[in-house]
């Protein structure tokens, strides 16, 4: 499985994960990712699934999509959620 | 007008004309306020004429007394709603402040905010029952200034409002809602290394999106708790959504229809007279249609914020930008949520700087609740950073497109937001600028030339479309995003290429809440991004319908069919021996083979491409009134492919004369009451097209690989330069660098007054 290298902004680490930011994590897609850290967090899955905005490689998704697909070393960035006008 | 590259595609990249076109030039397009429902009641909103006050009481008996009034709400008609953040922080609402910003309760918060409603048969019954309302205020002080509201002494809106994002967490409360901060590098480290550090102050006034259509609506509800909602808006989802979620109704009991829209540009993406409205409504058993005045508009809904911030850079003498710093303080006006976010990460993102760090206030003031206005954030921080990159560039001798392309971001420069830049783009739009033709010729007297650049991230998301296939051959393609900038002929061109059939045979339309799948606003450049993605799919699913009717007519397996130029064809000749069926044959078809032929897709649409924009001016200063003429504007931008070139030059046109108004005239002017003394287009001041030369757009295409047709987002960016590259031609021509927007007559005449800054 490959392993992804994922990322929370200070703000959420602050909130949910006890100031931890980076992570490595065995996932194939988004789903693997959030359902990891929600293990490890209880809770966190949700809070990821509704305020944030996800970037894969630097590609920014508005929504965080189960089916987003990772490969070796993909970097994950969890960041706030964007508004346009 | 430039031309693009020619268009590998056969239809996208045209530029017919656009669906909604006949019959909005004939003036026979519904808009909201056109709508007539039967029986339907006149619904007024009665605004507090103070900028603060505690409403200490409201007697609406004498007004509901009235012959032919029907109803009178106040917010106390309104559900409790919890006081609590929902959702990401940036777009959290607080439905407690939402359902207060739609009618006040404790207290009034600007002048124009709503404190009560009425329904009645006719205006003039509804104008005399306001005059009947007893309203008892206690005035308050109050801050309009964004710098003043943070003042410790300042007189606060909310007793209990502790800044979030501070540790440890105040004690005292303050109008600051939030505080952020990014960072990456060592800020102090790269100001050591650099050769020159240029820190300014800068302020942006609050402006109004200044659509031409005022906010409308007609509301029925139903006694059996149903209803419809016809309005104007940048998404009738949403409109439906938050109609809902503050009234306490199901979703699902709830309709919403699209109106035609004139001009949204993000202040339409929140629900102002929707809920009266349906309230209203609730109370008499009648229709019930609200229709803003364009005082209501300018006092009440949302401009973007006012600002001040603090901008530095260094920078080596070699161009080199060691450091960026940016305090940004933006008004979110009388409820917490400013665009400041955005501010912070996108003030240096066109840019590979090592070092950087942001920190951003969300500050209430005495104003109407600012609103999402073109790339919400990104012009007003834009404006300080890019002043200061062209001081730098003038400080070291270097030409600013120079300075901008040593140091441009391009795919794998870190941002200031975590993740790599995936996409490149904005090198293309500087080396655009530094091409064309009038970069180099020489200026006259008191003419000088500006530069400046900006970033947007764009959108995608959750869209919807549905196709229809009609009996004869023609197609119907129905969407949830409503057409705010010509998607509806962007959305038919993909289809037509997608199918491989004329333009003129698709019709694409906006559909109601109960006839397409949700789709978000249309906002955040995410229209033709993600809607189109939506539209392709669903096509290409009509496709694949189509081969199996082909297939079942000729026998064959679905594999043995191949859809080409708009017919299905023998794979091979192994096949058989078939003549290619057409849309019209296959449609013709329909019953025998299955029935309509129609297919929805709906997507989350991800991987969309940012927004990178370049642009420059040429202005002329009258050095005796102060007067700023613009000579030449020529506007670069990324626009990934241009579905529809025409409409994507359209954007870019529209986004720059909004930033020229934002730049030299547009700000609202309040008197010492906390009134607003300017809610009329008289004396708001936006640009008229006598105003300005032609807007030259510049449309450099890199396409966007993860969308079917390239498109990235086109309608946002295009304002994020125009403040500073004003501000810069204007510091050229007369020697002077303003910081104040807008850059209007007198301030212009005071700086050349005043040799000494």
């Amino acid at each position: 499985m490959p392993t992804a290298q994922v990322n929370l902004t200070s703000g959420f680490s602050r909130r949910y994960t006890g100031g931890r930011r980076e992570f490595e994590i065995e996932a194939k897609s988004l789903r693997d990712v959030i359902k990891a850290l929600d293990k490890m967090y209880p809770g966190l899955g949700e809070h990821l699934e509704t305020e944030t905005t996800v970037a894969i490689d630097g590609a920014i998704h508005d929504e965080p999509g189960y089916f987003q697909k990772l490969r070796e070393g993909s970097e994950v960035f969890f960041i706030p959620k964007l508004e346009g006008g | 007008m430039n031309d693009v590259a020619p268009s590998r595609y056969k239809f996208v990249g045209t530029r017919p004309i656009r669906p909604d076109g006949v019959p909005k030039v004939t003036g026979k397009a519904m808009y909201a306020a056109d709508l007539a429902m039967p029986g339907a009641l006149y619904g007024m909103i009665i605004r507090s004429p103070h900028a603060h006050a505690r409403i200490k009481s409201i007697n609406t008996e004498k007004a509901k007394a009235l012959p032919g009034v029907k109803a009178v709400i106040t917010g106390a008609d309104f559900p409790n709603h919890k006081f609590e953040y929902i959702g990401p922080e940036r777009v959290a609402v607080n439905f407690w402040h939402v359902s207060r910003n739609v009618m006040a309760k404790e207290k009034a918060l600007y002048d124009g905010h709503a404190v009560a409603a009425i329904a009645a048969i006719s205006k003039s019954v509804a104008e005399e029952a306001a005059e009947l309302l007893e309203i008892d205020y206690e005035v308050l002080p109050h801050a309009i200034d964004v710098d003043d509201a943070m003042k410790e002494d300042a007189p606060l809106l909310f007793e209990d409002m502790i800044t979030r994002g501070v540790e440890p967490t105040p004690t005292k409360p303050s109008n600051i809602s939030k505080k952020l901060e990014f960072a990456i590098g060592d800020v102090e480290k790269g100001f050591a290394e650099a050769d020159v550090v240029i820190e300014k102050d800068f302020k942006t006034a609050a402006v109004h999106q200044g659509y031409i259509e005022p906010h409308a609506c007609s509301v029925r509800m139903d006694p059996d708790g149903q209803g419809e909602i016809w309005s104007s808006s940048q998404g009738h989802f949403v409109v439906r959504a938050l109609t809902a979620k503050l009234l306490d109704i199901p979703v699902g009991n709830l309709r919403a229809m699209p109106a035609e829209i004139g001009g949204g540009f993000g202040g339409k993406t929140v629900v102002y007279v929707e809920p009266v409205a349906a309230l209203l409504s609730q109370k008499t058993g009648r229709a019930v249609k609200i229709t803003m005045s364009r005082d209501e508009v300018f006092k009440a809904t949302g401009p973007t914020s006012g600002a001040s911030m603090t901008v530095k850079i260094g920078v080596k003498k070699d161009g080199t930008i060691t450091a960026a710093q940016g305090v940004f303080r933006y008004q979110a006006g009388a409820f917490p949520g400013s665009p400041v976010m955005n501010g912070c990460l996108c003030a240096f993102a066109p840019y590979e700087i090592e070092n950087q760090h942001t920190i951003g206030y969300d500050v209430v003031c005495n104003r109407p609740k600012a609103a999402a206005y073109r790339a919400p954030g990104s012009p007003i921080s834009a404006f300080g950073v890019e002043s200061v990159l062209d001081m730098c560039a003038k400080k070291i001798g270097m030409d600013p497109v120079e300075l901008r392309l040593k140091n441009a971001a391009k795919p794998g420069t870190p941002m200031i937001y975590g993740p790599k830049l995936a996409h490149g783009g904005y090198i293309e739009t500087l080396e655009a600028v530094k091409n064309h033709p009038s970069y180099q010729t020489k200026l006259g007297p008191n003419q000088g030339r500006g530069v400046a650049s900006g970033y947007w991230f764009n959108g995608g998301g959750e869209s919807s479309a549905t196709i229809q296939v009609n009996a004869d051959g023609t197609i119907t393609v129905a969407t949830g995003s409503v057409d705010v900038g010509g998607s509806r002929a962007s959305m038919a061109l993909m289809a037509a290429e997608t199918f491989g059939v004329p333009y003129e045979n698709v019709r694409a339309i906006v559909a109601d809440t109960a006839s397409v799948g949700y789709t978000h606003v249309t906002g955040g450049s995410r229209v033709t991004f993600a809607t189109g993605t939506a539209v392709v799919d669903a096509a290409k699913k009509a496709i694949d319908e189509l081969r199996s009717r082909a297939a079942m007519i000729w026998d064959v397996d679905v594999e043995g069919v191949v859809w080409e130029e708009g017919a299905a064809r023998p794979a091979s000749s192994n096949v058989g021996d078939f003549q290619p069926m057409s849309l019209k044959e296959l449609a013709g078809k329909a019953a025998v083979t299955g029935g309509p032929i129609t297919t929805a897709a709906s997507v989350n649409a991800g991987g969309q491409a940012p927004g990178f924009a370049t642009q420059f001016c040429d202005v002329e200063v009258d050095p005796e009134t102060g007067k700023v003429t613009i000579l030449r504007f020529v506007a670069a931008q990324d626009v990934g492919t241009a579905i529809h070139p025409a409409y994507v030059e359209g954007q870019v046109q529209g986004g720059v004369v909004q930033g020229i108004g934002w730049a030299l005239n547009e700000e609202y002017i309040y008197n010492q009451k906390g009134q607003l003394d300017n809610a009329g287009f008289l004396d708001y001041r936006c640009p008229v097209a006598s105003d300005l030369p032609m807007i030259e757009a510049l449309l450099v295409e890199v396409p966007n690989p993860v969308h079917p047709y390239g498109a990235k987002g086109v309608g946002e960016v295009c304002i994020c330069p125009p403040m500073a590259a004003v501000g810069n031609a204007i510091a050229n021509a007369i020697g002077r660098r303003l910081t104040e927007l807008p850059m209007s007559p007198p301030k212009i005449r005071a700086a050349l007054d005043h040799s000494n800054d």
